[in-house]
């Protein structure tokens, strides 16, 4: 690492400058190092599609034709630009509602793998009560969005139960979670909802869906997803809740340092508690946008892939609502696209996902990118210093200060990091005292 | 009673090496979520490797059996790398770079597999077809009643497996890289102070764990799915950190954890079909292992002490 940065700063050439300053400053940061992560992922996977002997540009052309973001040169009828948007926006909803979900149990250090199986049981709560009754569309479209969060909401607060009582890792109740739930409604599915053609449960009546499949308009066949305007005010709320409100600061104090919260009074248990009961919720109108709005019926045995995409997208987003909003769109973008693309463009669609497997892993080294991008503008610095002034004493005295400069860039980066990363062993021993605490006064 | 012991154990053991290449990397001071995608690339890389060597030097894809579990483990291994560059020369949250890299995994081993078959054998397929590999019966021993099931029917792998946890638990326990890989994550300081490099330890036991979970999702590919497809990723690598906390980070209990995974599973599937329940039923009883864990957990996970410096970045200057 130092001898990279060695020769850098010999010669600290006008790209590297220029590139150091494209990437702004603190500020900036936050929306420039996920950009840049993007970029090196589009490059990462140009070299990908050229070794297999196809054109890079023209499938990322497609991919966008394909999710109506740009026009296709050929519409089947009833169609255009416009309903292949709305079609990507209906798949869109229950990927943001899914990574708002994430994004709110890890601002409290919890990390909610099993988004997948709360969306899967709040989806069939919704799809047993409502999807095959004769209520009304008014009355029934809220009230399965009702049925959603609810259920996502006791799903979630007894995961983050289990936590705070019994000190199981969420990871792990998520996931055996995650299973049973699978398991358990495929029987019922296959025993009492199942559909003999398309071995899936049967279809859910329209006047409970969430999405207005084929709305005829203009000339035009188009999707009209409910959800998706409720997700964007979803994502708006849980911004201004987690950024303005008591609730909020708590949550992302418990994330933060357990330990320092609780001596601030702040109520550890209660709040890992909340917090998964907020992510459930989402969790849960993901559920019912998805089961019940981008398809109509569910499909034993199988858990979709949303919930585990989820947490990429709310890591692409720098777990910031509005963030989210921004990278669910591109991600779903990549995924409604590939289809067109492997038509189009010969490029199988398989390559979506290792696009999108590719933006997180780079995403994944936003850290390590800050921390260069700070480490080189010192060097910059130093460098023009040293060119401006010829007089040795100044110049040692320069490297000295940058290099204690450096070292506090250094150690703030890191601590940072600490902070993000959250200690699990003391959030876990806090709780363990905690309850001690309890029993005692008991 | 044969086979619930029989496929108990041909689950639990694939399981059991997964789990231990967890304990390596998480007894170091890395969380290795990464197990799931370790396990499947590592599969991916020696049915990959099986099925090249057979059909360009004619030989039948059976009788390479250890050609693939060495391949699988040099998959693993190398796959392995990219996580513990990311944990610790880049910094990066470690729960976050596994799940990356469980993403990552299966995009790239679906890609690969179904370009490979496009390319180098002319299908549309997303398989790479490998068959079960063949058994055997030790002969005397199978005789004894009960316990002679666990000699029956046995498949090369689950020796293979046996071999390298014993050497696993030797080198963990008993010799000076382990003692420091164990320090590692509980103390990293102290190592630093006995001046040796924290990060190449660690890199080393994420290394090791790439490597046991790619012989773990081999196994898994050559025994209960006998192809390598999208459905190796089944959530082994999930079951194996299950196993892991519950046998509270140390190898022997894991093996017992592994184990009632194992028979639970296979009971639940023989318990349904003893009762003559129509095939939906097979469902219910598959939650078993998971139900299982969810409530010993919630007697056990109150004495379960992680290693203390797990999931935290190493820093020199902190104190």
């Amino acid at each position: 690492m130092s001898k990279t940065n060695h020769t850098k700063q010999k010669n600290p050439n006008i790209i590297y400058r220029a590139f150091l300053k494209c990437m702004g400053n603190e500020k900036w940061q936050p929306i420039s190092i996920p950009l840049f992560s993007i970029l090196l992922s589009l490059i990462a996977a140009s070299i990908i599609i050229l070794l297999i002997g196809k054109n890079p540009l023209q499938a990322f052309y497609n991919l966008l034709q394909g999710a109506g973001v740009l026009p296709k040169p050929v519409y089947a009828g009833y169609k255009n630009m416009f309903t292949d948007f709305l079609t990507m926006l209906n798949a869109m909803t229950p990927m943001l509602f899914a990574a708002l979900a994430v994004a709110v149990a890890l601002k409290a250090g919890l990390f909610n793998i099993g988004v997948s199986g709360q969306m899967l049981l709040a989806g069939y709560m919704a799809t047993i009560l409502l999807g095959y009754s004769d209520l009304n569309g008014v009355i029934a479209k809220p009230l399965v969005l009702i049925i959603g969060i609810v259920v996502g909401a006791i799903y979630g607060g007894i995961v983050g139960w289990l936590k705070y009582k019994f000190n199981i890792n969420e990871v792990v109740s998520t996931i055996m979670f995650n299973y049973i739930v699978q398991y358990v409604l495929s029987f019922f599915i296959n025993s009492y909802y199942i559909d003999p053609v398309s071995r899936q449960s049967k279809y859910i009546k329209d006047s409970a869906r969430l999405t207005f499949m084929n709305v005829e308009f203009a000339g035009l066949k188009m999707d009209l997803s409910i959800g998706i305007i409720l997700a964007l005010i979803t994502a708006f709320i849980i911004k201004f809740i987690v950024d303005k409100t008591r609730i909020g600061y708590e949550i992302k104090a418990v994330g933060v340092n357990p330990k320092a919260a609780k001596y601030a009074g702040i109520n550890v248990g209660k709040n890992i508690v909340l917090a998964m009961v907020i992510s459930g919720a989402l969790a849960g109108l993901a559920g019912v946008t998805y089961y019940l709005g981008y398809f109509a019926s569910i499909q034993p045995k199988v858990l979709s892939s949303v919930g585990f995409d989820a947490i990429a997208v709310s890591l692409l987003g720098n777990g910031n609502p509005i963030g989210i909003i921004f990278s669910s769109f591109l991600i779903t973008v990549i995924d409604k696209g590939s289809t067109y693309m492997s038509s189009t463009a010969g490029v199988r669609q398989e390559i979506a996902s290792v696009i999108t497997g590719l933006i997180l892993l780079f995403s994944a080294c936003g850290t390590f990118i800050k921390y260069k991008i700070e480490r080189g503008k010192e060097k910059c610095f130093e460098a023009s210093k040293i060119n401006s002034h010829e007089d040795s004493t100044v110049n040692s005295t320069n490297v000295e200060d940058t290099e204690n400069l450096k070292k506090a860039v250094e150690k703030d980066s890191l601590l940072r990091e600490m902070d993000g990363n959250g200690s699990k062993e003391t959030k876990e021993s806090i709780l363990k005292e905690e309850n001690e605490r309890k029993e005692g006064e008991e | 009673m044969d086979t619930i012991i029989i496929d108990g154990l041909s689950f639990a053991l694939p399981l059991f090496i997964i789990a231990i290449g967890g304990i390596y990397s998480e007894k170091s001071g890395i969380t290795n979520l990464a197990l799931e995608g370790l396990q499947g690339f590592g599969a991916f890389v020696g049915a990959l490797a099986v099925v090249l060597i057979s059909k360009f030097a004619n030989v039948e894809v059976q009788s390479l059996f250890y050609v693939a579990l060495l391949f699988s483990i040099v998959g693993g291994m190398v796959y392995s790398m990219l996580h513990a560059l990311l944990c610790i020369k880049f910094k990066a949250n470690q729960v976050i770079s596994g799940v990356v890299i469980n993403i990552l995994a299966t995009a790239l081993t679906v890609f690969l597999t179904t370009q490979v078959n496009s390319m180098v054998f002319g299908a549309v397929s997303d398989k790479f077809i490998l068959g079960v590999s063949s058994r055997f019966t030790i002969p005397g021993l199978s005789s004894i009643p009960v316990i002679g099931a666990m000699f029956k029917d046995i498949y090369p792998f689950e020796i293979v497996i046996i071999v390298i946890a014993c050497i696993a638990w030797y080198v963990l326990y008993k010799t000076k890289y382990g003692l420091r890989l164990r320090a590692c994550g509980d103390n990293p300081h102290s190592v630093d102070a006995a001046g040796i490099e924290v990060s190449n330890i660690r890199f080393k036991a994420v290394m090791v764990s790439g490597a046991l979970s790619g012989l773990g999702g081999m196994c898994f590919a050559y025994s209960i799915s006998a192809n390598f497809s999208p459905s190796i990723y089944m959530g082994y690598g999930y079951l194996a950190i299950a196993a892991l906390i519950f046998g509270n980070w140390r190898i022997l209990p894991t093996l017992g954890a592994c184990l009632l995974f194992g028979f639970a599973k296979s009971g639940g599937y023989e318990l349904g079909q003893m009762l003559a329940l129509p095939s939906t039923f097979t469902d219910l009883f598959m939650i078993l292992p998971y139900v299982l864990t969810l409530l010993l957990l919630i007697f056990f996970s109150k004495s379960n002490r992680a290693p203390r410096a797990l999931g935290e970045i190493y820093d020199k200057g902190k104190r």
